[in-house]
């Protein structure tokens, strides 16, 4: 009996392993095909690598969440897997962005995370603090300028004086509008210099009920728009000093009272509606016409104009509109190295290649998001139509503000969904949403 | 329940033919017919969706019938989603588990039902007692166990603890217990050891049990999500059950891909169930006479 | 052989089980001590495996429910902090109520199948495996994949159900984001999963009933309905209890389906969330494990207080014939 039992184990293991090598040989056969591409500035980050790791075969793991960057993050380290033979690089695509931090910690915590990962800035001091994190000073000692990187993300991944990150790319926020549909009411197009009375009067122009068309999408989603907008009204979610929370403000109640003002006066559709038909926030209504403007990040825009309406030529970006004053939250991602990586060589090699002019240019032509790597925006914004109007995203940077984090964010950005959508689902004013969010935020803070 | 006057008729003429009968099932033909079509609607409307365009699906009123009819769902599940590695996995997990409960439980089962050994009781009542305890009080612990054999985000990791079943060795007693002792006898007269007994004797006898086993074993593991949830990290690793879940959050919106995922997902258990729907209903039958 | 349910769930555990007979006393010792030997080898892979990963790890549980959690691994005792956290945390009240309310939709699903399969069980009727075979489908369903179906269904803007509701001029509401609606919405789906599995169980039932005691009943001028009640329902009853006993455990462990049907930013959040829900939230996807085992101990009280009243009241009206 126990002898059957663990023969068909054995023999469940080497079927198990034969499809694994099976798709081994597959992913090297993608590698031959694209590694005639391999450029001169490769070549150098090659010779590199292949000096620190050594001649020896190593397979070393990248965690990524975001399925639209795909194609790109696995041509670049098939590039860098042809410029150094000896390293192979899984990509490991997680499967939903909030899983991928809750599998990121779980592993941490057994000392199995990936050897290289996507950091981003509401997790990254929790991870550096708890010495989860390589630091990589040597990295930029050696292959990398910080200079050529915005020194806003350089910073965010500062800790203690010692780089933790490489920075990958970086997101601002604009209006995403349907041009046809504003042709339609007889409504002027946003223009740089709209205020938010310009947007809440568009809005209603352009809502619709016998169409079911809205004005606006009034979306819920932290980055993309509120943060935003209550640095518009000259509030802030965290203190300077990273002790306090800015919710019970009048300017942040302020700048969420800006939203629901949309689902009051039925020029947004109402929250119960948004959850049902677009629960992502990926644009649908905007991309199936059933909505006039949107607030996205960089990272939506290639998705956004993949839509109908995006296909049909309708959809254009514009400058966020101004409150009291202009402003947009930036945020980028960073490449790290994990402290217990069996192959940190190999990891370091392959994050200073994500590094690379290289590595950018492959991110930059593929349209998914804007590369950290200063010079190549302006590929990522010639890489989109020049009727849409990408170079938005870039007139964005000088107003451009730090994404709010501290030593733990997410303990109370993850309360925020809960809370916050009190308000816009109108069960709650958004004066007492926000004061039960500051209340739970300083509670958070003190707790760090 | 509904129409007393004819039942007071048939209790007046209890062999008064069919044709009285008949006419009286027609109310639960129909109650039948309704409540059928309620019940297979969601599994209809999923496949339809599944031929429909994105737009079509997100229509109202509904579109109840494509205008093209397209497969392209499906094609774009399997070049989205690594959909066959995921299926091969929730095999692996299915098989072992299966496999597992069948030679541990029947073993554990027999002992519990026909041998004499000391602490016997004592050590049944151990097991029934895992019976009580809900599964969330195992799953922190069960799964540092896994974590501590490096077994996380592997398909043995999720099947591991599967392996044994408190209930499963409790329906083996249950059938080994319900079997006659006389071939048993025959065979130990006939200077047959335990294990030819067990092997021989007794283990063919109890083929219902061991298939109802199965059954249950199988519809669990397949449609099990918590577990996969939580050993499995990256699409390439996860059991279908366990992508599924967590692929909500992404494509959320492109309705016809999620239902023909759930279709690829679901059709596996479908099948099996056509196939052996006497053995199905049969062991579940059992479960509720003897478990 | 339905005498034998209760034998099962019941009687085998209280009584221990019959002494295997038959074999002349005063057998040699050597054949009991390799009897013993055999029975604890069999037993062995099995009492390993439960050991390691079921009986221990309801006692780590319990140990790790009085510690605190790092971010990264590491804990430290930290006595009734988690508890009295348990007491005082609101979701936690909610959770409680949810579980329960969604378990009592379960059991009103009860009846429903009784009266099902009472219907399919009927003589003369036609096409009783077809009947069988469409109400058993969805037990096989994945509820992974299931969910994604149903979310279609009752989506307020475009679902099927708000489209034949307006048909009857209802504007149906958003079922799954209203506070009112959601859990109820959620429950209709537990009850339509469960429903061909229960009917299954009451069908055997009904089967083991002689029918001569129905003949008899109708020659003494029994109505169908005062058949029904009885004798169809007293000799069901340990079915009825089995049954029971099933969908309070299953309905207290609900987890997939809430997970599937609504998210964190839900706005009828508070209304859904269930204690496994949360052991999941807290547990692993806030890594808060300390807290989580608190939930896990949580769920096995209430389990085993319920367990425990269905024990106690079944003499009262379980049938055992």
């Amino acid at each position: 009996m126990f002898r059957t039992s663990r023969r068909w184990f054995r023999s469940a293991t080497a079927l198990a392993l034969a499809g694994l090598s099976l798709s081994a040989i597959t992913a090297c056969s993608g590698d031959t095909g694209s590694s005639g591409t391999t450029t001169a500035a490769e070549s150098s980050a090659a010779a590199e690598a292949t000096s620190a790791a050594a001649a020896e075969a190593v397979t070393i793991s990248y965690w990524i969440w975001d399925k639209n960057q795909q194609p790109a993050i696995q041509q670049i380290a098939d590039d860098f897997h042809a410029a150094n033979p000896s390293i192979t690089v899984t990509v490991e695509l997680a499967s939903a962005y909030r899983d991928y931090w809750t599998k990121l910690q779980t592993a941490a915590t057994s000392g199995t995370a990936p050897d290289v990962f996507w950091m981003n800035g509401p997790n990254f001091q929790l991870y550096a603090s708890n010495g989860q994190l390589e630091p990589l000073d040597d990295v930029f000692a050696s292959s990398l300028s910080s200079s050529d990187y915005p020194q806003s993300l350089i910073d965010l991944y500062t800790y203690d004086g010692h780089q933790y990150g490489v920075p990958k790319d970086f997101d601002t926020v604009v209006l995403a509008y349907n041009s046809q549909l504003f042709a339609d009411a007889g409504v002027a197009a946003p223009t740089d210099t709209w205020t938010w009375d310009d947007v809440h009067a568009a809005a209603q122009a352009l809502t619709d009920p016998s169409k079911g068309i809205y004005g606006m999408f009034a979306g819920f989603y932290s980055q993309e728009d509120y943060y935003d907008t209550i640095y518009q009204a000259g509030g802030y979610v965290i203190s300077a000093d990273g002790k306090s929370s800015g919710y019970d403000q009048p300017e942040a109640i302020a700048g969420i009272q800006y939203w629901i003002d949309f689902i009051k006066d039925g020029s947004s559709p109402d929250y119960a509606t948004m959850n049902d038909v677009d629960p992502d926030q990926s644009g649908v209504m905007l991309g199936n016409g059933t909505a006039a403007m949107e607030y996205i990040a960089s990272y939506s825009a290639a998705a956004i104009l993949d839509t109908p309406e995006g296909q049909a030529g309708h959809i254009k970006f514009a400058r966020l509109p101004a409150g009291v004053q202009e402003a947009s939250i930036i945020h980028g991602l960073g490449n790290v190295v994990y402290a217990q990586s069996a192959h940190k060589d190999a990891a370091k090699a392959f994050v200073a290649y994500l590094g690379s002019k290289a590595a950018a240019d492959v991110q930059a032509e593929t349209s998914t998001v804007i590369p950290a790597f200063n010079g190549t925006q302006d590929t990522w914004v010639a890489s989109f139509p020049a009727e849409v109007n990408a170079q938005v995203f870039i007139d964005e940077l000088p107003v451009t503000v730090p994404y709010p984090v501290s030593a733990n964010t997410s303990a109370w950005a993850n309360q925020e969904s809960e809370i916050l959508s009190k308000a816009w689902s109108l069960e709650q004013t958004p004066e007492e949403a926000c004061a039960a969010m500051a209340k739970a935020m300083n509670e958070a803070l003190a707790a760090e | 329940m509904s129409d007393t006057r004819s039942r007071g008729a048939r209790g007046a003429r209890p062999r008064s033919g069919t044709v009285h009968i008949k006419q009286h099932n027609g109310p639960a033909y129909a109650i039948l017919i309704l409540g059928s079509a309620v019940m297979v609607f969601p599994l209809v409307w999923q496949v339809i969706v599944s031929l429909e365009s994105t737009e079509e699906s997100r229509s109202f009123p509904p579109v109840f019938w494509p205008a093209h009819p397209s497969l392209a769902a499906y094609t774009a599940v399997f070049e989205q989603l690594p959909i066959a590695r995921q299926l091969l996995t929730s095999t692996l997990i299915t098989v072992a588990r299966t496999a597992g409960q069948l030679v541990f439980c029947s073993l554990a089962g027999y002992a519990f039902a026909r041998l004499r050994f000391p602490g016997r009781n004592l050590m049944f009542g151990l097991f029934l007692s895992v019976l009580m305890v809900p599964g969330a009080c195992f799953l922190i612990p069960q799964y540092q166990i896994i974590q501590s054999l490096h077994l996380v985000d592997t398909w043995q990791g999720v099947a591991l603890p599967g392996l044994f079943s408190a209930f499963g060795t409790f329906l083996m007693r249950q059938f080994f217990a319900g079997l006659p002792r006389e071939l048993e006898e025959a065979a130990r007269l006939d200077g047959a050891g335990t294990i030819r007994t067990f092997a021989q004797i007794m283990l063919p006898l109890a083929r219902p049990g061991l298939v109802a086993l199965t059954i249950l074993t199988v519809l669990w593991s397949w449609n099990d999500m918590l577990w996969p949830l939580i050993v499995t990290t990256g699409q390439s690793k996860m059991p279908i059950s366990a992508s599924l879940a967590t692929l909500q959050g992404e494509h959320m919106t492109n309705y016809p891909l999620m239902m023909a995922g759930a279709v690829i997902a679901m059709l596996p258990m479908i099948v099996l169930f056509m196939v052996l729907q006497r053995q199905f209903i049969a062991g579940i039958a059992f479960q509720g006479t003897k478990g | 052989m339905t005498a034998l349910t209760a034998a099962g769930l019941a009687g085998a555990r209280v009584k221990g089980q019959p002494e295997p007979g038959g074999r002349p006393v005063g057998r040699r010792r050597a054949t009991r001590f390799i009897e013993s030997g055999w029975g604890w080898a069999f037993i062995l892979p099995t009492a390993i495996g439960l050991g390691v990963f079921y009986i221990v790890p309801a006692f780590t549980t319990i140990w790790f429910s009085f510690s605190s959690w790092g971010a990264f691994g590491g804990h430290e005792f930290t006595g009734l902090d988690n508890y009295r956290h348990l007491v005082t945390d609101p979701d936690i009240g909610y959770a409680l109520v949810n579980t329960l309310l969604y378990t009592l939709m379960l059991l009103c699903g009860i009846p429903l199948a009784i009266y099902l399969a009472a219907l399919i069980n009927r003589e003369k009727l036609k096409g009783k495996g077809v009947f069988r075979t469409l109400y058993f489908l969805p037990v096989v369903t994945m509820p992974a994949a299931i969910a994604m179906v149903w979310r279609l269904i009752y989506n307020g803007q475009f679902g099927v159900l708000n489209y034949a509701l307006s048909l009857v001029g209802i504007q149906g509401p958003f079922w799954l984001q209203d506070p009112r609606w959601a859990l109820l919405s959620i429950g209709v789906i537990g009850v339509w999963s469960s429903l061909g599995y229960n009917m299954i169980l009451f069908s055997a039932g009904l089967q083991a009933i002689p029918k001569e005691l129905y003949e008899v009943a109708m020659i003494d001028g029994a109505t169908r309905g005062q058949q029904f009640r009885h004798l169809t329902v007293p000799l069901l009853s340990p079915t009825i209890f089995f049954v029971t006993i099933l969908t309070i455990i299953n309905g207290f462990q609900v987890f997939d389906l809430i997970f599937l049907m609504a998210g964190r930013s839900n706005p009828a959040i508070d209304r859904v969330q269930t204690l496994v829900w949360l052991f999941y939230q807290d547990g692993f996807y806030s890594h808060n494990m300390g807290y989580g085992s608190v939930i896990a101990v949580l769920i096995f009280l209430l389990t085993a207080v319920f367990t425990a009243i269905q024990f106690s009241v079944q003499r009262k009206w379980v049938n055992y014939v």
